[in-house]
């Protein structure tokens, strides 16, 4: 099934030829307009802290990493005290992605079949010749998506531009086609005005984005890793959108003088010069993104023995999570985890390191409990840590 | 005339954190509480004067819209040219500069979640009507407030470096009156050369400042003094360090003294301050996880020390650390600070919560904030920006119409094209208060509650808040006053108060979740029940719609109350449960109730009023 289409304004097209219909670039079918298309150009803005001088809060951090290497796991929610460098830690994770292939100058960051797909089966198109498409390595992309943001940046709008000058309706896209196959971040997500969770969470449904708009139908992928932060103080979550998330990192404030004073000597550091401050750490940024590449080609080849299977099942029963996200979730972080220390089997003491970012959000509120989500889980998982051993 | 920076006089510490701001743009910004009539805006007006000349100084309005503050298409332009006309946000006109917000307290949610962002991008991302672009944003914020309009939101605070203490010195109502007589006697040319000196003085300091060094050992009891204040994140410690940097730098010098030190603590730690070190009532109120592991004491710093400090000296230094923090701390503390700390500092917990429960947004009501797409049967139609964003597109569509032959109409406009209003609006609390009036203590409980009734709707007009009143005794509950804001009406319901008799509790919380409920349906969200009892019910419900029923065991009331406690709050209703009665007397239901209703408990023997007030707005 073609992914863009631009059926509906067909009839009106052949009645005069009048109006030429064309929206986006990628949509018209020959490769010489993809380039035309704006690259989805990663957004220059001053250097950002470098990732591995990040101290601390490490829980934060470990999540975005899992991330990287499976995308599957359904990105990371990180809710915690004000100015503990939630924000700063994301930023910076742009500079230790890896590389991903996608056809030169694609909006939609597609991948060679994704784009044959999409764009050959296409009704009245010419047949395309994979040899002539060139592909190219971009970075993963990170998507920022502002609390400001209005509908048609997000989900892509007709370009009023050439609307006004050449009368040619040409859909633009937005940050969601940009943020195909990449992260999309949201800060203060628990402030995100409730119109556009709702467009959130059918994108993260599908998987695809549907644009209506003055006669254009458009449809393309958008998946991506949904990273959002806030202070649980400013605002709740919305439940479905929390229910969204795979892993829930929580930061707090540091409490050990040490690691202060370091914080704030190596933010002096770095304000007073960057350049110098990022060489500093430029073997360190390699050293991790190489160990996160890694990691992702070791994927693959991990395995999980069905006795550790049954463990995670027994501890999403007893702590009695409703479907099987949490199991789910839980067996692709752990096998992320494993992958990224370089090991081939999942073993418990990967689960027992990972569980609670990835059941904390899911535990049933139950108003009579006293114990703290983190707290339950590792009894529980104490207890069926218990019988394994005993079997 | 203008009133000049060095005329003022007063403030002090209002004009000494507005230099240190001036020498250090990267602190951020300061905030300067202060009261109403004062002025107040006056000094950060004349801010500008000592700043280097053009630096931009744009002043926010409190009913700015959301283009406005972020920019987007100028539309008018865009279509009288045919391209894209970028318009400039208010963010971004401000960049290099001051951004000046009067009653920053007052400003709505969404337009401060904006400047939070662009301060901690140091950009301002537009990704609005089919702009996406990046504009530089960075700026210092000045931001004056009445306190008593309400708090700043913490997230915002966090991101200002310099928040002057709230102090009789800002009160500088009859200073205004000094500063005209001064005025009067002053000739400009007096004034114009002060301000080229004070100009002066700080160009050199802004030269001084990367001179400027400081000492681990400083650095490390600075830290310290921000834990052992209770003072939340560690982005605080890089504002503390800049600030006594700065201060230094203002004095000409290329060390780090002590005194700028205490300057340091005194406008960026102790306003933020959740506790005071030396007071054990002020540590309680910390949720546990924050709790540090010491207040103070060695052993706990001996834990941590070593790992980073491996030397013999630095040992040493560890054990002069504390007493040296703890004199600094003291004397900072006792300049000129407020005997009312920790009400401050209460205030500043109390506005994390006022964020939450200060607005919504809706179609209905309120601050007309933006307009977005929608259904047009339901809301109101914003009929501006619905024909704004038709225009472009009816040379197209009256080309696209003709070719279907549809009848010619002048205006040519789609469901795409309807916007719809939203608004913004204080939607306030109700709190219902529900008052045991059973029993040898009623008259007591009675009096608190009308108290406290009184002085929150005195208050009320700030959130918007509404307040009703429960009694319970005898067989049944009954609602004295009903949802309101009138403090009139409040005072002539509860003028004659009934006392004595059994303790109808599960009643009295069902009367008052059938009172939520109601309120729900009229558009009040957010519903606090404030109960003042010893939580020792002993009538059943049953008894409530049948006079003649027998009475329940004890188990069985339990049941009821339980039932009924989680269907509250499953509603969203917060509770909080206050117990007057004397210690020896209780026997821990209270405890119990707040604990089924999810919500606080507070023993308060002898509450005053405004202890109740303060326990129900801590919340």
């Amino acid at each position: 099934m073609s992914q863009t289409e631009t059926a509906a304004k067909k009839t009106a097209a052949k009645k005069t030829g009048a109006v030429k219909v064309k929206a986006d670039a990628t949509v018209t079918t020959a490769p010489e307009a993809t380039k035309a298309a704006k690259p989805a150009a990663k957004k220059k803005s001053g250097l950002a802290f470098p990732f591995t001088a990040i101290v601390g809060q490490e829980e934060m951090k470990l999540s975005l990493i899992l991330n990287i290497i499976d995308p599957r796991i359904g990105g990371v929610l990180v809710m915690g005290h004000r100015g503990t460098g939630k924000s700063t830690t994301v930023r910076a994770l742009a500079e230790v992605l890896p590389l991903i292939e996608r056809v030169e100058g694609d909006t939609y960051n597609r991948t060679l079949e994704q784009y044959l797909e999409a764009e050959d089966g296409k009704k009245g198109a010419k047949a395309l010749d994979p040899a002539s498409i060139r592909t190219e390595k971009i970075p993963v992309p990170v998507v920022d998506l502002p609390l400001g943001a209005t509908e048609d940046r997000v989900c892509g709008t007709i370009d009023i531009e050439q609307a006004l000058t050449s009368g040619v309706k040409a859909f633009e896209p937005g940050l969601l086609a940009q943020a195909n196959r990449g992260f999309l971040y949201i800060d203060e997500v628990n402030l995100l005005d409730d119109h556009l969770v709702d467009v959130l969470l059918d994108v993260a449904a599908s998987g695809k984005n549907v644009v209506e708009r003055e006669g254009i139908s458009i449809r393309h992928p958008a998946r991506f890793v949904l990273v959002g932060s806030g202070n649980p103080e400013e605002g709740e979550l919305r439940p479905q959108l929390l229910d969204r998330f795979g892993l829930h990192a929580r930061i707090i404030t540091i409490l050990d003088i040490a690691k202060r004073v370091d914080i704030v000597k190596r933010r002096r550091e770095f304000d007073e010069d960057p350049d110098a401050f990022m060489k500093k750490y430029n073997r360190e940024q390699l050293k991790l993104q190489k160990k996160i590449q890694q990691a992702k080609d070791l994927l693959p080849e991990v395995t999980m023995t069905d006795a550790v299977l049954t463990d995670i099942a027994r501890l999403c029963m007893n702590l009695g999570i409703d479907g099987h996200r949490g199991e789910l979730t839980i067996t692709r972080t752990a096998y992320a985890h494993a992958a990224f220390l370089g090991e081939t089997v999942v073993t418990m003491k990967h689960v027992k390191e990972i569980a609670g970012l990835c059941l904390r959000h899911r535990l049933r509120k139950d108003p009579l409990e006293t114990l703290d989500a983190g707290e339950k889980i590792d009894r529980e998982l104490a207890k069926v840590l218990g019988e394994a051993e005993a079997v | 005339m203008m009133i000049a920076f060095t005329d003022i006089v007063g403030m002090d510490l209002a004009k000494q954190a507005l230099m240190l701001l001036a020498v250090d743009s990267e602190l951020g910004g300061v905030v300067i509480p202060s009261a109403v009539g004062s002025g107040k805006s006056t000094i950060a007006r004349a801010f500008a004067d000592i700043l280097p000349k053009g630096t931009p100084f744009v002043e926010l309005p409190l009913n700015v819209t959301e283009d406005r503050l972020i920019g987007g298409v100028d539309l008018e332009a865009t279509l009288a040219t045919g391209i894209r006309v970028v318009q400039h946000g208010v963010l971004s006109k401000a960049n290099g500069g001051v951004l000046y917000v009067d009653s920053i307290s007052l400003l709505d949610s969404s337009a401060v979640s904006h400047i939070m962002d662009a301060i901690s991008r140091g950009e301002v991302l537009v990704e609005r009507e089919g702009l996406s672009e990046v504009h530089p944003a960075k700026f210092m914020l000045v931001g004056t407030y009445d306190p008593t309009d309400g708090e700043v939101r913490m997230g915002l605070l966090d991101r200002i470096g310099i928040i002057v203490p709230f102090t009789a010195q800002n009160d500088y109502r009859a200073r205004k009156k000094i500063v005209n007589i001064v005025l009067g006697k002053r000739d400009e040319e007096d004034t114009k050369d002060e301000l080229n000196m004070l100009a002066g003085l700080i160009q050199a300091a802004r030269e001084q400042l990367p001179h400027v060094s400081i000492t681990s050992e400083q650095v490390q009891a600075l830290i310290q003094t921000a834990i052992s204040l209770g003072v939340e994140g560690n982005r605080v410690d890089i504002f503390t360090v800049r600030a006594a940097i700065a201060s230094a730098a203002l004095a000409q010098r290329s060390d780090v003294e002590e005194e700028d030190m205490k300057l340091a603590i005194k406008l960026v730690l102790i306003p933020r301050a959740t506790r005071m070190p030396d007071r054990e009532a002020a540590a309680d109120e910390m949720p546990p996880q924050e709790e540090p592991p010491q207040d103070e004491e060695p052993e706990g710093e001996d834990e941590e020390a070593p790992a980073d400090t491996p030397d013999a000296e630095a040992e040493e230094e560890q054990k002069e650390t504390p007493d040296m923090i703890e004199e600094l701390m003291m004397d900072a503390v006792e300049m000129e600070l407020p005997d009312n700390i920790l009400n401050i500092s209460l205030a500043s917990k109390k506005k994390t919560t006022t964020g939450s429960r200060g607005e919504a947004l809706n179609n209905r009501r309120g601050r007309f904030v933006r307009a977005q797409p929608g259904e047009m049967r339901t809301n109101k139609v914003a009929l501006i920006p619905t024909l704004i964003s038709a225009a472009p597109w009816q040379e197209t569509r009256r080309r696209d119409s003709k070719m279907a032959g549809r009848a010619k109409t002048a205006l040519l406009i789609t469901k795409d094209d309807v916007k719809i209003k939203r608004f913004r609006d204080k939607s306030g609390t109700l709190f219902i208060f529900m008052v045991d009036a059973s029993g040898s203590m009623a008259l007591n409980r009675m009096r608190q509650a009308k108290g406290a009734v009184a002085s929150l709707l005195q208050n009320a007009y700030v959130h918007r808040d509404q307040v009703a009143l429960i009694s319970f005794r005898g067989k049944q509950a009954q609602v004295l006053l009903p949802p309101s804001q009138s403090v009139d009406r409040a005072k002539r319901e509860l003028d004659v108060l009934p006392t004595g008799g059994g303790t109808p509790l599960a009643s009295a919380l069902y009367l008052g979740w059938e009172t939520a409920k109601q309120a729900r349906t009229k558009g009040i969200s957010q519903i606090m029940f404030v109960l003042i009892t010893d939580g020792r019910g002993n009538i059943g419900l049953q008894a409530t719609f049948n006079p003649d029923a027998e009475k329940l065991p004890k188990e069985e009331l339990e049941k009821e109350i339980e039932a009924l406690s989680l269907s509250i709050q499953a509603d969203g209703v917060a509770s909080i449960v206050i117990d007057t009665q004397m210690n020896y007397l209780s026997r821990g239901e209270a405890p119990k109730l707040a604990q089924k209703l999810g919500g606080r408990y507070f023993y308060l023997p002898n509450a005053k009023a405004e202890q109740i007030v303060e326990a129900a707005l801590s919340f």
